[in-house]
């Protein structure tokens, strides 16, 4: 998730140091420490937010502003968790709610009229993975806010259900409902089962 | 209330203003000053903990000017971020002579002015 | 994992689609099929192998997507940095103000202004990083007179390094930033060593992800 550490940073801001100090240097007012890491760790996470919100746009929005979030509340931080981590849970939480404020695409009742199911078994559509991409990024947005959350962390990101959990907020159980949800959801839009 | 009469007792708003801008250049001026500290109101909104120099807003230019005690004295605050090759303490004291001299020289009669100088960042 | 052999409660979906022909429900084929699990069933069973099937297909779409968004380590984080850094500059912490020079100059540096400076007077030590710097302004606090401050700073060391030795060299490192680069009349200088780094890794431990 870090890495990505290309561009020159201001002398003297610790390039090469590791997050923990970096973090505690922000969190007692160096800017400077701070821009190493939002430098640092915006590939990924606009890569989480874009994989969210499926809009490259709104995805540095959200990313601007948990940045933004996090400056003004790590002098409360106290390092509890890695910041890699504090900002995918700030990101993911900042992605919540642009996604419940969305209205809604389609209901869900729909779902079941969406791609013909002639196409599950058609081994031309197999071929056109492109196609399929392109249903599927569509097909999320069928999703409910926390099932598209779970879901993308989960299946895109790769993550576990006890790090989904955390990250969302909620119980192990309900990220499990809500992945299985979005996947029957999706796999009905994809034409792919039902 | 303004006792327009007296000389420079009580100066006037835009004179005010005019005597702010003189000074900000008399610190600006000094050695290792990189720049005086902008909008220091809103910067250090809730940071400083140090005793309240009286009223009067701030001035956007990192010099703040009041006379707290009526008895004429000035008291200027100065915010300035210098150069990271100049001595922090030699640079606020070159700032506070600037701006002694330059208020000397316009009130010859008044008593000396009380100057603090804050540095607020090195770049 | 073996929620799903209680399921009455957590039962994720209600609705007749949920129990497969079969008589398995399909929150539990779909769990088995992500855990890997070893059931004969679900490989003898049609209808859970149509399901198990339809999540494969699912898999495939999800990878594609996955690699379509791998563009973004590619990702220019200097506009975006630049914006945050913009607003951040609005709302800085500086800290609190602290003497500079003899007691009574009424001069003053601001906190993290000065904590910066002997941050890196410290790193000047081959190995040494700096994390927390707390400078205390002991005049403030108890004697009016003194005019001098204390410094809390917490290092990071090398591995092999011998530390009450590294420590006073930081110290003075410390102490000498404070003269010559700030005028700052420093009481004390506290080191804490919170982490002892192993320096054949150079520095990239502890980078988290």
């Amino acid at each position: 998730m870090a890495g990505a550490r290309t561009q020159s940073a201001p002398p003297d801001a610790g390039d090469d140091t590791d997050d923990t100090l970096l973090a505690i240097r922000a969190a007692e007012g160096d800017e400077d420490a701070f821009s190493v890491l939002v430098r640092r760790h915006a590939p990924a996470l606009i890569r989480l937010a874009t994989r969210l919100l499926g809009s490259r746009a709104e995805a540095e929005d959200a990313v601007q502003d948990a940045f933004l979030s996090a400056w003004r509340s790590l002098p409360e931080f106290h390092g509890r968790a890695s910041f890699g981590t504090w900002m995918y849970r700030i990101v993911t939480n900042r992605c919540l709610n642009v996604l419940r404020a969305r209205k809604p695409v389609a209901p869900l009742e729909t779902v079941g009229d969406l791609p013909a199911a002639e196409h599950a078994t058609s081994p031309v559509r197999i071929t056109e993975a492109r196609d399929a991409v392109r249903e599927l990024r569509e097909a999320l947005d069928l999703l409910s806010a926390e099932q598209r959350a779970c879901w993308v962390l989960r299946e895109l990101d790769g993550r576990s259900y006890e790090f989904v959990a955390d990250a969302v907020g909620i119980s192990q159980e309900a990220v499990r409902a809500r992945v299985f949800r979005a996947r029957r959801c999706l796999t009905q839009a994809l034409g792919a089962w039902r | 209330m303004t006792a327009h009469t007296t000389r420079t007792a009580h100066t006037p708003r835009t004179a005010h203003t005019t005597l702010v801008e003189d000074v900000a250049r008399a610190a600006e001026s000094a050695e290792g000053v990189a720049f005086l500290t902008p909008g220091l109101a809103a910067r250090l909104r809730s940071a400083v903990s140090r005793p309240e120099p009286g009223t009067g807003g701030a001035d956007p230019a990192g010099v703040r000017m009041t006379r707290p005690d009526g008895t004429g004295v000035w008291h200027v605050e100065i915010h300035v971020v210098a150069l990271r090759r100049a001595r922090a303490v030699d640079v606020a004291r070159a700032a506070r002579e600037s701006v002694e001299r330059r208020l000397t020289a316009l009130f010859p009669e008044q008593p000396a002015p009380r100057v603090t100088v804050t540095v607020t960042g090195v770049v | 994992m073996t929620a799903h052999t209680d399921p009455p409660n957590h039962t994720p979906v209600q609705g007749d689609d949920e129990q497969l022909p079969c008589g398995r429900l399909l929150f539990e084929v779909w769990d088995a099929w992500e855990r890997q699990a070893a059931d004969p069933h679900l490989r003898s069973c049609p209808h859970c192998r149509q399901a198990v099937h339809g999540l494969d297909q699912l898999e495939s779409a999800v990878r594609g997507l996955r690699e379509d968004a791998a563009d973004a380590s590619a990702y220019d984080a200097e506009p975006l940095t630049r914006r945050v850094m913009d607003v951040v500059r609005l709302e800085l912490r500086p800290g609190r103000p602290l003497p500079l020079g003899e007691p009574d100059e009424d001069l003053w540096i601001m906190e993290a202004v000065a904590a910066r400076s002997l941050r890196a007077a410290a790193e000047t030590v081959e190995g040494v990083r700096a994390g927390s710097c707390r400078l205390i302004d002991v005049a403030a606090d108890a004697d009016p007179d003194s005019g001098a401050v204390t410094v809390r700073l917490d290092i990071h060391a090398p591995a092999g390094a011998v530390l009450p030795h590294l420590a006073d060299r930081v110290r003075e490192r410390v102490r000498q930033a404070a003269d010559r680069e700030l005028g700052m009349v420093v009481a004390a200088v506290d080191i804490r060593v919170t982490d002892l780094v192993d320096t054949s890794a150079d520095g990239q431990e502890g980078r988290t992800s």
